[in-house]
């Protein structure tokens, strides 16, 4: 019985490699421009022309990312009034007062619990939705343009109409559950310190799911559907066919997802700043809140600490992706 | 098939690079206008004013009419962008780190920005008969180093605002007068039932800074005695002690240490809160509600027959030193202290005057009267001392977790961090 389904895996080992192709390219752009760059370059035809016609998004790269960046590095070494006013280098001091801050390590580790339990969620609860929505039933097309809705609104007005659904004295949410005699008294959803986190991290699996679902569902479209043909004669059950089929189809979606899903989290701002409004101190920050607020919020209110805070957030981000990634192949060259 | 993989995985890596340098790279640039016009014979004739913005009705009504106004009268043009609280500090701060402020600035501190010697003193803008105008108190809280930096535009006073309804169904006859009454009333209301709240207590970042610094100064204490940080003084630790004692009987609103000011005036607003620490604009919208019978007395005192003290607070318009500007900023400073241009702002505003002509033309008013005759009086947060910029934030920071902590604790370390100077 395995047998035949494990010898249909490995026939649909070919067509895997042309699959990434649709779900990675909004990656695709940066890759392929810089393939063009090195082919014009190396073939000797008019390195000017190619120059004029790149220039645009040269000038877009180097106003958007390198100034940004180079501003930022020198920001992190310079020695700032609470002004914001410059007052000289600092050398690497900002990035040892950012090490020393007493609520580093809360930090870090809410972060990882943000980004970690964000990103699990919703790469499972979107492979259940985005199965639903390939499914053929009326109303489709409602239910599909309802799932971009959570993707659609900003940000900032979702983590506000949070705060009011999880509010003490005020939330919908309380107000149902005292309703249906679930709870004697409201909860505090974001006032206490042991449901801050979880409350926060409904949130951002709400608005991760849209764009997730999306890749998940272009993903199964890539899918032949004489694979599922061939599973069936072999009689093969759903289970079988989703676990041996679809999954291992779907890795490359799978992996993309969770890459620019781990950045888009890891750099969200808006739910954990405005949820966190009310409460003092780092306690529930991640390190992006936290760099806000070095520079702005909290008794340090240091541009430079901020800007080394910033450029740890960089290579955090960074070390991040390229572990998933070496993880993830390294799983693949196995199977 | 592994050069493509590998090629994938480059683009992977550089869109996270680039995602996440452009959002920390976001902090700069940003709100920065052109802001010296270029003027003739190297005199600035456009200036910039940069405003906080205290109402959406009103502050920009008020600024706009004052811009053309003040074209009227020196021929000058007047910029005006209105920045919201929530964001002022950063947009002041990003101004200055890119070398480009606003010629008038309006925020609640300047001590720092004197420091940094980038503001005009009184000596250089204002003029004698606007100077000898200002209340003693706000020419106090202005000066650093001897010298005034700091132009209040506006003030305000703090009392306890109670609910009369509320009050007369828990048969209490008259506002407390000492914390023990204060404390048996909040208890009479509580034990009103209905989700009735005693005291509305906000300790979470906002503003703690006010709500504990009305409290202290009802105990004799205060942030500074005799130039020196006083912040874990006995009768601060006490005061502290108090107000978490309050929570703790759960006279207070849910998780007073995580309130912001405006939930607490909300919950007022709402009806189901015996007292509030409030100042006028709480009345303003009280006014236009009409859904809560309240009264305003002044804050309940430590110990019997003491007298009651309140907390003054004023904001800031401070003139930055730019080339040739200085006369574009004096005229701005003589047009606004004119009787018809601050009391205008601060009477729509629902604020407090900072001028003795402006205490005789609101004297008429019955509504401020309260706070009138304690304003020439009011004690004020330590804002003539930079270091007080950077404590302000740790209170803010740190204040609310007395509720569940240790007050002496929280009170020890900020006053630590003041003696580092911040």
């Amino acid at each position: 019985m395995t047998q035949p389904i494990g010898a249909g895996a490995g026939a649909v080992g070919g067509p895997a490699a042309p699959a990434p192709a649709a779900p990675s390219s909004p990656a695709e752009p940066v890759g392929g421009r810089r393939r063009t760059a090195r082919r014009r370059h190396t073939s000797g035809v008019s390195g000017w022309i190619a120059l004029l016609w790149l220039a645009p998004a040269l000038a877009l790269v180097l106003g958007v990312v390198v100034w940004p960046a180079v501003e930022l590095v020198r920001a992190s070494l310079s020695r700032y009034s609470i002004t914001g006013l410059r007052k000289g280098d600092a050398g690497l001091d900002n990035f040892r007062n950012v090490l020393a801050n007493d609520s580093l390590t809360t930090v870090l580790t809410n972060t990882v619990v943000w980004v970690v339990a964000v990103v699990a969620l919703t790469i499972l609860i979107s492979l259940g939705v985005a199965q639903f929505l390939t499914k053929e039933f009326w109303g489709r097309r409602i239910v599909r343009w309802a799932v971009i809705v959570p993707w659609a609104a900003s940000l900032v007005i979702t983590a506000r109409l949070f705060s009011l659904i999880y509010s003490y004295y005020y939330g919908t949410l309380n107000a149902v559950l005292l309703k249906l005699h679930v709870i004697d008294t409201p909860i505090d959803f974001i006032g206490s310190d042991r449901l801050i986190m979880p409350s926060m991290i409904v949130v951002g699996v709400f608005v991760s799911i849209p764009f997730t679902a999306y890749v998940f569902v272009a993903g199964l479209n890539a899918i032949p559907g004489d694979v599922y043909e061939a599973a069936r004669i072999d009689g093969a059950s759903a289970w079988q066919t989703w676990r041996q089929i679809t999954l291992p189809l779907l890795r490359p979606a799978i992996l993309v997802a969770t890459v620019l899903n781990m950045i888009y989290v890891f750099n969200s701002f808006p739910i954990i700043y405005t949820l966190n409004e009310s409460n003092p101190g780092f306690g529930h920050d991640t390190t992006i809140t936290f760099m806000y607020k070095l520079a702005f919020k909290s008794a340090e209110k240091d541009v430079g600490q901020s800007a080394a805070a910033g450029l740890f957030n960089v290579c955090l981000i960074l070390v991040a992706v390229l572990v998933y990634l070496r993880v993830s192949s390294w799983r693949e060259e196995e199977s | 098939m592994s050069t493509r993989r590998h090629l994938r995985g480059a683009a992977l890596v550089a869109a996270t690079a680039a995602a996440g340098l452009g959002l920390a790279a976001c902090g700069g640039g940003q709100g920065a206008g052109t802001a010296d016009g270029g003027g003739s014979g190297g005199k600035a004739t456009t200036i910039k004013l940069v405003a906080a913005e205290y109402s959406k009705d009103h502050t920009k009504a008020f600024w706009d009419q004052f811009a053309q106004a003040y074209k009227t009268k020196t021929g000058n043009t007047l910029q005006v962008q209105i920045v919201s609280w929530d964001d002022i500090d950063q947009q002041s701060s990003t101004m200055v780190q890119n070398n480009n402020p606003p010629d008038i600035l309006n925020l609640n501190a300047y001590a720092s920005y004197a420091k940094d010697d980038l503001l005009y003193s009184s000596d250089e803008v204002l003029s004698d008969s606007v100077k000898s105008d200002l209340l003693e108190a706000f020419v106090k809280s202005g000066t650093y180093n001897g010298k005034m930096y700091g132009m209040p535009d506006l003030s305000s006073a703090r009392a306890m605002f109670y609910n009369k309804t509320l009050f007369k169904e828990a048969g209490i006859a008259e506002p407390p007068k000492t914390w023990a009454e204060f404390e048996a009333d909040a208890q009479k209301i509580k034990d009103l039932g209905k989700g009735n709240i005693g005291y509305g207590l906000p300790l979470g970042p906002e503003e703690a800074q006010g709500e504990f610094s009305i409290w202290l100064f009802n105990n004799g204490g205060d942030w500074k005695k005799d130039g020196k940080w006083s912040i874990n003084s006995p009768e601060n630790v006490e005061t502290l002690t108090f107000l978490k004692t309050l929570a703790a009987k759960k006279l207070t609103q849910n998780n007073p240490g995580k309130t912001n000011r405006q939930d607490a005036f909300d919950l007022f607003a709402s009806g189901k809160v015996g007292m509030v620490v409030g100042f006028s604009p709480l009345a303003g919208t009280l006014d236009k509600d009409k859904k809560v019978d309240y009264g305003v007395a002044p804050m309940p005192t430590k110990a019997e027959g003491g007298e009651p003290q309140t907390f003054g607070v004023t904001d800031y318009l401070m003139a930055f030193k730019k080339k040739g500007n200085q006369d574009a900023v004096k005229a701005f400073y003589d047009l606004y202290y004119q009787k018809d241009q601050v009391n205008q702002f601060i009477k729509a505003e629902g604020f407090l005057p900072v001028t003795k002509s402006g205490i005789q033309e609101f004297s008429s008013d019955a509504a401020l009267k309260t706070y009138l005759e304690t304003l020439p009086n009011a004690h004020l947060t330590p804002t003539d001392d930079p270091t007080w910029d950077k404590v302000k934030l740790a209170v803010q920071q740190n204040l609310g977790t007395a509720i569940t902590g240790d007050p002496k604790a929280v009170l020890d370390k900020l006053q630590q961090s003041a003696e580092a100077g911040g």
